[in-house]
């Protein structure tokens, strides 16, 4: 847990009306860390996760973002947003856009880059996440692993600063969840920081520098992935991971 | 066989009747073809006040004032609008019929657009909209390069029925003393005292009409599926 301090949260809370889904939630993540995110369904992961580039609005606490608090009013989220970049469990791809289109449409629309400069980088990114004829596809014809890279290749077009992701294989086939953790993989090891919510235990154990288990909206237990696993000190732990591995 | 061209030249060639007919076609085209722009312009306007009220709660006024104008204009006949538009509210001031149809036929068909329209940009998965947003993208943004081109497209096969309803209710022009098609056969009848080809002239023409419209949205639908498997 080296390196400064990327984002931080501070007693985050949200409330869907009555719910309380997040009962505050602290918690630092440093560059070049990759943070997975474990917990059973309905916990708050998923929210705590989508509360960091406010795509839900907390209801109490703070999110501190490169040393800015991003939940201040005030804030110019769009900003902040570029550079924390996103990939879904559904993929959200863009269906009436080509998979260049899809790459390029943020950098290009938001002036960070000129198209060409853009086009460029997107052909670079599909090479790298191993899709290089599939510029002018559009997303419905390609498969759950592939839209999956293309995802991840949107975000990494807008040089996000940390990409988060909800849950990125649980909508996959199970021979397509390989494709997309080898690349996840190969980020990590770029030093890419990231927050990865997600069920495969394996790629926590393997790839995460540590592990949150969040469950009733609340950190039962963080920890570096080895101690997390073979020595699990909370109950609640103990009992959810005897039924997952 | 002779009785039928007799009718034929009694009704279209004397007198050059068959101009009733081309100047009311004229007529129905022009009307029918700005009301379809003014309709798409407020339609889109209000779907996008709507839907944007929904999703974000901004805009409470404007809401207001759009919920009144669907209200109206889908709660009353089109015929008491286009004659209260016309004796009543440009009564006092002297401007073409044919202005005063495009405006009350747009008004009306706005309506209904909207409503279309925002039930389209409603059928666009939430997940488009977040992905868009968490990239950066204003709201604003999001809405014209991925909400609204699917949204869009989802609604086409409705919109193009819309369009059909539209061309078609022009007929009713004649209340305002227009020369549309149908007014333009009913002069005909009422010179020859002869119904059967005015009115199925009439009726053919407005079939091809139709016919033309619905292949030409067939096409636009089928040009913005590629992207489909």
């Amino acid at each position: 847990m080296s390196g400064k301090v990327l984002l931080e949260t501070k007693e985050l809370e949200k409330k869907f009306g009555d719910h309380q889904v997040l009962r505050g939630i602290s918690t630092k993540i440093c560059q070049g860390e990759v943070v997975a995110i474990i917990g059973p369904s309905g916990c708050g992961k998923s929210t705590f996760l989508r509360s960091l580039n406010l795509l839900e609005t907390p209801t109490g606490g703070s999110v501190i973002f490169e040393g800015k608090e991003i939940t201040a009013p005030g804030t110019d989220v769009n900003r902040i947003r570029q550079k924390i970049g996103m990939v879904f469990q559904q993929f959200n791809l863009f269906a009436n856009l080509s998979i260049q289109d899809n790459i390029t449409l943020a950098p290009v629309k938001l002036g960070l880059m000129s198209k060409e400069e853009a086009q460029r980088r997107a052909k670079e990114l599909l090479e790298r996440v191993g899709l290089p004829d599939k510029a002018d596809a559009y997303p419905a014809m390609l498969s759950g692993g592939q839209k999956q890279r293309i995802a991840i290749a949107r975000s990494l077009a807008m040089n996000p600063d940390v990409m988060l992701f909800d849950e990125p294989t649980s909508a996959l086939d199970p021979e397509m969840v390989g494709e997309v953790l080898g690349l996840m993989k190969d980020l990590a090891a770029d030093g890419m920081t990231m927050v990865v919510v997600t069920h495969e235990m394996g790629f926590a154990r393997e790839v995460a520098s540590r592990v949150l288990f969040i469950d009733e909206g609340v950190i039962c237990e963080e920890n570096a992935p080895q101690e997390f696993f073979e020595h699990p000190k909370n109950q609640r732990l103990r009992y959810f991971l005897s039924k997952v591995l | 066989m002779q009785s039928f061209m007799d009718e034929f030249t009694l009704n279209f060639i004397e007198g050059n009747r068959y101009q009733y007919i081309i100047e009311g076609l004229i007529n129905t085209l022009i009307i029918s073809l700005f009301a379809v722009l003014v309709g798409i312009a407020i339609g889109f306007l209000v779907a996008i006040i709507r839907s944007s009220h929904d999703k974000t709660g901004h805009m409470k006024f404007a809401n207001f004032l759009c919920r009144i104008y669907l209200t109206v204009m889908r709660g009353t006949p089109t015929m008491i609008q286009l004659l209260i538009i016309y004796y009543v509210i440009f009564a006092t001031v002297n401007i073409p019929k044919i202005f005063v149809a495009v405006v009350a036929f747009g008004l009306n068909s706005g309506a209904y657009v909207a409503e279309i329209v925002r039930s389209g940009i409603m059928s666009v998965d939430e997940g488009q909209f977040e992905a868009g947003r968490s990239l950066g993208l204003s709201y604003r943004q999001t809405m014209r390069f991925i909400i609204m081109p699917q949204a869009f497209k989802n609604v086409l096969p409705a919109l193009g029925n819309e369009f059909i309803v539209l061309l078609k209710e022009t007929s009713i022009s004649g209340y305002i003393g227009l020369t549309d098609l149908t007014h333009g056969g009913d002069i005909i009848r009422g010179i020859t005292f002869s119904a059967f080809m005015p009115l199925i002239a009439v009726a053919l023409i407005y079939l091809l009409l139709v016919t033309g419209l619905s292949w030409c949205v067939n096409k636009l639908e089928r040009r913005l599926r590629v992207n489909e498997r």
